[in-house]
C-alpha cells in the first residue's frame, strides 16, 4: 500500500514534469521539467527494486547527460528561436496519430495478464556488477558487450569534438567552408 | 642408373619451354628475331636429353613398372588427387616414341622454319607441347592425365594457328579448339561418373583396375554395368575429339593449316593417338562393357572408311594426309573395340613412323616447291629430290601394309584381331581390308601426282626446286628406317613378339578377359598375311591403272574437292552444321527474341510504370521530415490496430 | 491495493508518447533531442518493470539492458549536440523545418 503511494506520488511527478517538456516554450524550461522527470524516474526504479540502475538513471540522465543540454542551450542562446510557434499543422496530426497509438498499445496492455514474481532479484550493485563482469566461458557475455561499449562512447567523443571544432575555429576555416 | 627420377622427362622439354618462351618474348621487340642457331639447339637438346632419360629408364625397368609420387596435388574432403608417375610398359613405348620422334621433328622443323619470324615462338610451343604430351602419357591418374590432354590441345591451337596473319589458320585453329572442347566435355563427366562410383581415388589407373577386378571377382558387374557403361561412352566420347574419330573429327583436316611439322608431330604421330592411349590405358575399363565396345569397333570401321574415301577426293597434299590420319585412327579404334588393345598400340607406334615420316616428306616438297600443297600443281619430283621421294616410298610401303614394312606387320595384326572377334568379326574384317585397299590407292594416287609424271607447275618455279637441307633430311632418313623395320618388334609370322610382351602387364589381363568372352575359330596367320598383301597389291595396282598415265586435270584455284566429292568429304562439316549448329543458332535466336527482346520490352514497361507511379508518389512527400515520421507512427498504429484486431499474431 | 506490474507500463506508456509528440510535433531541435530522451527514458522504465514479473534468474536480463541502453543515449546525445552546434552554426536557427537540404 505503501509502495503504491509512492509510486503514485512520483509517476505524478514524472508525467507532470514529461507534461512540462512537451509544452514549456523555453527550452531551458523544459531541460529542466526533464531533470525532475528523471529524478522521479530513478525514484521508481529504486521503489520496485532496482536501486543501481537509479543511481545510474541520476548519475548520467540527470547529472551528465542533462548538464550538457542546458549547457549547449545556454551557449547558443535558445532563446533566440522561441519566437517560433510551438506547434503547427503537423502537430495538429501528430498528436492524434501517437495518441491513438498509445491508446491501442495501452489497450493490448490492459489485457495481458501480468503479476510480480516474488523471486525477482534485486538490482543491487552486486548482483548488476557480477552479471555485467562474468567473464566465465558460460557466462552471459556482457563482459564483451560492455568493452564494446567504452569504444563506442569513446568514438561518440571523438565524433562530436570533431563535429564541434571546425565551426567553433578560426575565421579562415570558416571561410573555405562558404567557398563550397 | 636406372633410379632416375621420373619428373625428369617432363622437366627438360619444361625447362626449354621457359627458356624459349623468355627469348622469344625479349627478342620479340627487335627487328630480327632471336639467333636461330641458339634457338634450335635448345630446342633439340632438351627433348633430346628427355629422350636419353626415357631410354635408361626403359632399359631397366622392372616388370611391373616404376611408380612415383611427386607431390600431393589435391587434398580437400572427398577428394584427393597427387601428381604421380607412373612408368609401364604402355607409357614407355608411348615415351620412346613421343620423345624420339618429337626430338626428331623439332630437328626437322629447324630447317622447315628457317627464317621465320616466330622461329623461338615456334619451338617455345613445340616444347610446351612435348610437356604436355609427356605428362599425358606418364601420369598415373585420369586428372593428370587431363592436365596433360588439355595442354596438348592448348598448344594444338597455338601452333595450328601459328600464322596468324591469316584469318583461315585462326579459324582452323579455333575450330579444332572448340571441337575438342566438346570431346573434353566427355572426358571430365567420365570422371566425374567415375568419381561417384568409386570415390577420387578410383581415378588412379592402378586403383581403377584393382576396382574393376574386385568387382568382376565378386561378380557385382551387373550394379555398376549401367554407370560404367556410361563412363566408358563418356571417355569415347572424349577420345573421339582428341582422335578425330566420328562425330568429332572435323578439325582435323583444317589442322593443316599449321606449319607441316606440327601437322606431323602433332595431328599425325602424337597427339591424335592420345586417345587410342587412353583406350588402351583404360583397357581394364572397357574389357568389361561389350555395348561400348560395340559403339567403338563400329565408330573406328566407319571413320575408317570414310576417311579413307575422303582421302581419295583431295587435291591438297596435306589434307589427303590428314584423311589418312583420321582412317589409320580409325583401325586403332577397331582394334581396341575388339579388345586388343596391344594391336592397336602396335598400330599407334608404327603409324607413328611412317605418317611422319610422310608428313616430313610432304613437307620437303611444300619446302621445295615454295608453299604450293596442291598435288595437281607437281609431279615429277622423284628426279628433283630423290631422298625425299624414297623417303616417302617407303613411307607408302609402310602405310599400305606392304609385306615386311611397319604398316604390314600391325595392320595384319589388326585385322586378324577383328576376325576373331566373333559372330560379326568377319564383317568387319572385310571393311578393314577394303579399307585397307582404298588407302593403298588414294597414297598410291599422292605417291604419283607428287613424284612421278611430267611436272605440271609453271616453268619458272620449276628452276626453283631442290632437296631439303641436311638437317631436314636426316630425321626424315632416321623416320624411313622406323617405317620399315618398327614392324620387326611384334612379327607374329616369324615369331617375334617382344611389343605384345612388353604391354602384357598393363593390357594383357583385360585382354585375357575379352578373351573368354568368345571362343576364337583359328586360322592360320598366313592366310591373314596373304590377304593383306593382296589388298595392298590390288590398290597400288588401281592407282597405277587410274592415276599412272591419265591426265590429271589442271588446277583451278583452290585445291578444295568439289561437287559430289566435297558432300562426301564435309559430310560431317554438314552434320555439324544442322545438328550442332543451327539448332544453336535457333535456341541462340529464340533466347535473342524471348529473353532479351520481350523480356526486355516487359521490364520497360514496368520501369515506365514505376518511374509514373514515382512522379505521383513525390508530390506528397512534403518537404516536412516531421511530418514523414508522423506518417511513419500512424502507420505503426494501423499495424497495431490490425493486430489486436485479428487477434495478435498468436 | 497493491502497485501492479501495469501501472508501471501505464506509466511508461504515457511517457514514451508524451516523448514521442515532443520529439515529432516541436520545432526546436532541443525539444525533439529531449524528447528523444523521453522516450528512452520510458523504454527503460519498462524494461525494468517487466524484469520485475520474470522468476529469478530471468529478471537479471531485464535490469542489465538498460544500464547499455543508457549509455548508448548518452552516447547519442553527445553526438546530437554537436550535430545541433554545427547546424546552428550553419542556418543560425534550432528550427528543424529549416533543414529541408535533402528534400527531393
Amino acid at each position: 500500500m505503501l509502495a503504491l503511494i509512492y509510486f503514485i506520488i512520483l509517476a505524478v511527478i514524472a508525467l507532470g514534469a514529461a507534461v512540462c517538456v512537451f509544452l514549456s516554450r523555453h527550452p531551458l524550461y523544459g531541460a529542466l521539467s526533464l531533470v525532475t522527470s528523471m529524478v522521479a524516474l530513478a525514484g521508481i526504479y529504486g521503489l520496485i527494486g532496482s536501486p543501481f540502475l537509479g543511481v545510474v538513471q541520476i548519475m548520467v540522465y540527470a547529472g551528465a547527460i542533462m548538464m550538457l543540454v542546458t549547457f549547449v542551450i545556454m551557449v547558443l542562446n535558445g532563446a533566440r528561436d522561441s519566437k517560433t510557434p510551438m506547434f503547427d499543422k503537423v502537430s495538429f496530426f501528430v498528436i492524434p496519430a501517437v495518441l491513438v497509438l498509445a491508446g491501442l498499445v495501452g489497450f493490448a496492455l490492459v489485457g495481458a495478464p501480468l503479476a510480480f514474481d516474488e523471486t525477482a532479484l534485486r538490482g543491487s550493485v552486486a548482483l548488476t556488477s557480477r552479471t555485467l563482469f562474468d567473464v566465465a566461458q558460460t557466462g552471459p557475455g556482457y563482459f564483451m558487450l560492455f568493452e564494446v561499449l567504452g569504444l563506442l562512447l569513446l568514438s561518440a567523443m571523438v565524433a562530436a569534438v570533431l563535429l564541434a571544432k571546425k565551426r567553433l575555429g578560426s575565421v579562415q576555416s570558416e571561410n573555405t567552408e562558404e567557398g563550397h | 642408373m636406372t633410379n632416375l627420377p621420373l619428373w625428369l622427362i617432363p622437366l627438360f622439354p619444361l625447362v626449354a619451354t621457359i627458356l624459349l618462351g623468355t627469348i622469344a618474348v625479349v627478342s620479340s621487340g627487335g627487328k630480327k628475331g632471336a639467333a636461330e642457331g641458339i634457338v634450335g639447339a635448345l630446342a633439340v637438346l632438351f627433348p633430346a636429353m628427355s629422350f636419353a632419360v626415357v631410354a635408361i629408364l626403359a632399359y631397366g625397368m622392372p616388370e611391373a613398372g616404376i611408380r612415383e609420387t611427386l607431390c600431393n596435388w589435391i587434398d580437400i574432403p572427398l577428394f584427393k588427387a597427387d601428381i604421380g608417375f607412373m612408368f609401364d610398359g604402355l607409357s614407355r613405348i608411348m615415351l620412346l616414341f613421343v620423345t624420339g620422334i618429337g626430338t626428331l621433328i623439332t630437328m626437322y622443323s629447324i630447317g622447315y622454319m628457317h627464317g621465320d619470324r616466330g622461329f623461338a615462338r615456334f619451338f617455345a610451343y613445340i616444347n610446351l607441347f612435348l610437356f604436355s604430351m609427356i605428362v599425358l602419357v606418364l601420369s598415373d591418374n585420369l586428372l593428370l592425365t587431363f592436365l596433360g590432354w588439355e595442354g596438348v590441345g592448348l598448344c594444338s591451337y597455338l601452333l595450328i594457328g601459328f600464322w596468324n596473319k591469316d584469318v583461315n589458320n585462326c579459324k582452323a585453329a579455333n575450330k579444332a579448339f572448340i571441337v575438342n572442347r566438346v570431346g573434353d566435355i566427355g572426358f571430365l563427366l567420365g570422371m566425374l561418373c567415375l568419381v561417384t562410383v568409386g570415390g577420387s581415388g578410383i581415378l588412379n589407373y592402378d586403383a581403377l583396375t584393382s576396382f574393376i577386378q574386385m568387382i568382376m571377382t565378386a561378380g557385382h558387374v551387373e550394379i555398376v554395368l549401367p554407370v560404367l557403361s556410361l563412363t566408358g561412352l563418356l571417355f569415347f566420347i572424349g577420345c573421339t575429339g582428341k582422335s578425330a574419330q566420328i562425330p568429332l573429327l572435323t578439325w582435323l583436316p583444317d589442322a593443316m593449316a599449321g606449319p607441316t611439322p606440327v601437322s606431323a608431330l602433332i595431328h599425325a604421330a602424337t597427339m591424335v593417338t592420345s586417345g587410342v592411349y587412353l583406350l588402351a590405358r583404360l583397357g581394364s575399363m572397357f574389357a568389361i562393357l561389350p555395348v561400348v565396345l560395340d559403339i567403338i569397333t563400329v565408330i573406328g570401321m566407319l571413320t575408317a572408311f570414310w576417311a579413307a574415301m575422303a582421302g581419295l577426293f583431295q587435291n591438297d597434299i596435306k589434307k589427303v594426309l590428314a584423311y589418312s590420319t583420321i582412317s589409320q585412327l580409325g583401325y586403332m579404334f577397331m582394334a581396341a573395340g575388339v579388345c586388343a588393345f596391344d594391336a592397336s598400340i602396335f598400330h599407334v607406334f608404327t603409324h607413328a613412323f611412317f605418317k611422319a615420316a610422310l608428313f616430313l616428306g610432304a613437307g620437303a616438297v611444300i619446302h621445295a616447291l615454295a608453299g604450293e600443297q596442291d598435288m595437281r600443281k607437281m609431279g615429277g619430283l622423284v628426279k628433283k629430290t630423290p631422298v625425299t621421294a624414297c623417303v616417302m616410298i617407303f613411307a607408302f610401303f609402310a602405310i599400305i601394309g606392304f609385306p615386311g614394312f611397319a604398316g604390314f606387320w600391325s595392320k595384319d595384326l589388326i585385322l586378324e584381331r577383328l576376325f576373331m572377334s566373333g559372330p560379326m568379326g568377319p564383317a568387319f574384317y572385310v571393311i578393314g581390308l577394303f579399307t585397307a585397299v582404298i588407302t593403298a590407292v588414294y597414297m598410291g594416287r599422292l605417291i604419283i601426282l607428287t613424284f612421278f609424271g611430267e611436272y605440271r607447275g609453271s616453268k619458272e618455279s620449276e628452276e626453283h626446286i631442290h632437296e631439303a637441307p641436311a638437317c631436314m633430311l636426316l630425321p626424315m632418313v632416321i623416320l624411313a628406317f622406323g617405317a620399315i623395320f618398327a614392324g620387326y618388334l611384334w612379327a607374329d609370322s616369324i615369331g617375334i613378339t617382344f611389343f605384345r610382351d612388353s604391354l602384357a602387364p598393363v593390357v594383357g589381363s583385360a585382354q585375357a578377359y575379352a578373351a573368354t568372352m568368345h571362343s576364337a575359330a583359328h586360322v592360320n596367320p598366313m592366310i591373314f598375311a596373304g590377304l593383306g598383301t593382296l589388298a595392298a597389291l590390288l590398290g597400288m595396282f588401281i592407282a597405277y591403272k587410274v592415276y599412272g598415265n591419265a591426265r590429271v586435270p589442271a588446277a583451278k584455284g583452290s585445291s578444295a574437292p568439289e561437287g559430289r566429292k566435297a558432300t562426301w568429304t564435309f559430310f560431317f562439316d554438314y552434320v555439324h552444321k544442322y545438328c550442332g549448329i543451327i539448332p544453336v543458332q535457333v535456341l541462340a535466336w529464340i533466347c535473342d527474341v524471348v529473353v532479351d527482346k520481350i523480356l526486355q520490352a516487359t521490364q520497360w514497361t514496368l520501369g515506365a510504370i514505376a518511374t509514373i507511379l514515382g512522379d505521383g508518389a513525390t508530390v506528397i512527400q512534403v518537404r516536412k521530415v516531421r511530418l514523414q515520421v508522423a506518417f511513419s507512427v500512424a502507420g505503426v498504429a494501423a499495424l497495431v490496430l490490425v493486430v489486436l484486431l485479428t487477434g495478435g499474431l498468436i | 491495493m497493491e502497485l501492479q506490474p501495469i501501472y508501471i507500463q501505464i506509466l511508461a506508456l504515457a511517457i514514451f508518447a508524451l516523448g514521442l509528440m515532443t520529439a515529432i510535433s516541436r520545432r526546436n531541435l532541443f525539444f525533439v533531442l529531449m524528447g528523444v530522451e523521453l522516450a528512452l527514458n520510458a523504454v527503460n522504465l519498462s524494461f525494468i518493470g517487466f524484469s520485475k514479473t520474470l522468476p529469478a534468474d530471468m529478471s537479471v536480463t531485464g535490469q542489465i539492458v538498460p544500464l547499455f541502453s543508457i549509455a548508448v543515449a548518452a552516447a547519442e546525445a553527445c553526438v546530437g549536440f554537436a550535430m545541433v552546434i554545427l547546424l546552428f552554426r550553419k542556418k543560425e536557427s534550432v528550427d528543424s523545418d529549416n533543414y529541408s537540404n535533402m528534400k527531393g
